[in-house]
């Protein structure tokens, strides 16, 4: 298989959410087929370079995949397939990557916020930005405002995910923020807030560098920031 | 799940008739339309009644001979005619399901041989000499005798298919649970067999069966069900299946699940 053909092929198993040879795609009758991890190895046994490979298979096949979810084509569990052929992807791909010298693109803090145990939304973010080469601390859910703080400067992250999808939780937002400004933090370190209570004019409010309403929008809007 | 489609069989009297005038055309329809609503194998049953023990060994050929031509799906060789089941083998191959043997020895001693000669899958009653035991114990008991002769006979356990048989839930309401328990006891002495059921009979004489089928399906699937022998385009019954899984984790990404309803869009 040529260059081209493999990495179109590798882009088309990331659509179709096969991470191994045996997974059956949203199609149907393609399990059995190399799917992406197969295929990646192979790339990278023929030479491919890494790079290339995450521009034209992965980052252009997880917008395809956002699209078909925003159409309301994909459901949550063929994006987080999606999502998981990154992610499997990415880790065959990191030792080359930095081997190329390609560096990550940061240190993300990812967090649900005090008393709300809701992480759904947050975990196919993680899932997400690390498929576009950040280097991801998860800290889960229910995550005390003094825990993420600490964690932003232990890290030295540049980035910071809250999530929360309660009303009575997503003021606790505002109380993480609060305190990375206690502690001349908040310069160094850029906050995203999501989850469906909250919005622009909620992140706005309490200070947050920007709102996004789902994963997608997270790498658009890291993109155009950085 | 693995759904073995039940509609060829010569016990329904319009496929005893298309048996009858060997209705090449109406034969393989079937066997299609069972293919496309997601059958993985083909049951095959010619005993209509009529004739002789040659007269249902040349249907059968003709039967597995025809269905072959029309899809890739491997055939369940249905008869309790040890001759009849050979037959089957003789055109269909290794890729076919046996069905069946029961605990009875003059059974055992025939179709087992089969089994092994043609290296295929078998299907095994959890019933003896003494008809179908009423009791859990009973036909636990049945399906050891069974796999002691497999391990005599070099019949891998894996090889098999235990059917722990249904008795219709409206003549004793303890009918479905002796079966359930049997799939659990099954799965604890032969964790490598399958285990088979053919289900509907457990609705026999009830009203709005299918509620009474689903229900038993959902339970007989989670306690280790891993075939089932009924009609694929009974939507109602593929739904459960597809959504007993999901729900057991057993359907990475929920893909069976979701293509269900991917095509209705």
């Amino acid at each position: 298989m040529d260059e081209s053909e493999l990495l179109k092929k590798i882009a088309f198993n990331v659509i179709q959410g096969r991470v191994v040879s045996e997974d059956e795609g949203v199609d149907e009758g393609l399990e059995g087929r190399p799917a992406v991890t197969e295929l990646v190895n192979q790339a990278l046994e023929q030479g491919v370079d890494a790079k290339k490979l995450v521009l034209e298979s992965l980052t252009n096949s997880m917008e395809t995949v956002g699209q078909k979810f925003e159409n309301k084509e994909y459901l949550i569990p063929d994006m987080l397939a999606s999502a998981e052929c990154v992610g499997t992807a990415m880790e065959i791909l990191k030792p080359h990557l930095l081997k190329q010298g390609v560096e990550s693109k940061g240190t993300f803090v990812l967090a649900t916020v005090a008393g709300d145990l809701h992480d759904i939304g947050k975990n196919i973010v993680s899932i997400m930005l690390k498929g576009d080469g950040f280097d991801i601390i998860d800290l889960g859910c229910d995550v005390p405002s003094e825990k993420i703080i600490e964690t932003v400067k232990a890290e030295n992250a540049k980035y910071l995910g809250l999530s929360a999808l309660l009303t009575t939780t997503m003021k606790n937002m505002e109380s993480v923020i609060d305190g990375l400004k206690e502690q001349g933090m908040r310069e160094q370190v850029k906050v995203f807030i999501g989850g469906a209570p909250t919005s622009e004019s909620f992140a706005e409010q309490i200070g947050a560098d920007a709102y996004c309403k789902d994963a997608f929008q997270a790498i658009e809007r890291l993109r155009s920031s950085s | 799940m693995i759904i073995i489609g039940e509609k060829l069989n010569a016990t329904i009297p319009s496929v005893k008739q298309i048996i009858l005038d060997r209705d090449e055309r109406k034969l393989t329809e079937l066997a299609q339309q069972q293919a496309e609503a997601g059958a993985n194998y083909i049951d095959v049953n010619v005993a209509t009644g009529v004739g002789t023990a040659e007269d249902e060994i040349e249907a059968m050929k003709w039967a597995v001979k025809a269905v072959r031509n029309v899809v890739d799906r491997p055939i369940c060789i249905d008869s309790a005619d040890p001759e009849v089941l050979k037959a089957g083998l003789e055109i269909a191959g290794s890729s076919a399901l046996l069905n069946s043997t029961t605990a009875e020895p003059s059974s055992l001693e025939r179709v087992l041989p089969l089994a092994k000669a043609y290296d295929t899958l078998l299907i095994a009653l959890a019933m003896d000499e003494n008809g179908i035991p009423g009791s859990t114990e009973g036909r636990v008991s049945a399906c050891r005798k069974i796999a002691d002769a497999c391990e005599k006979q070099g019949v891998a356990l894996d090889r098999l298919f235990f059917d722990p048989l249904v008795m219709p839930l409206s003549v004793n309401a303890a009918n479905a649970m002796i079966t359930i328990e049997t799939i659990v006891e099954i799965k604890k002495f032969a964790p490598s067999s399958k285990t088979v059921s053919a289900l509907s009979n457990i609705s026999f004489g009830l009203p709005a069966r299918v509620n009474i089928n689903s229900a038993f399906l959902h339970m007989a699937i989670y306690a280790g069900l891993d075939a089932a022998i009924l009609d694929p385009l009974e939507t109602q019954l593929i739904t459960v299946i597809r959504a007993s899984e999901a729900v057991l984790g057993k359907d990475r990404h929920f893909r069976k699940y979701s293509r269900m309803f991917r095509k209705k869009q």
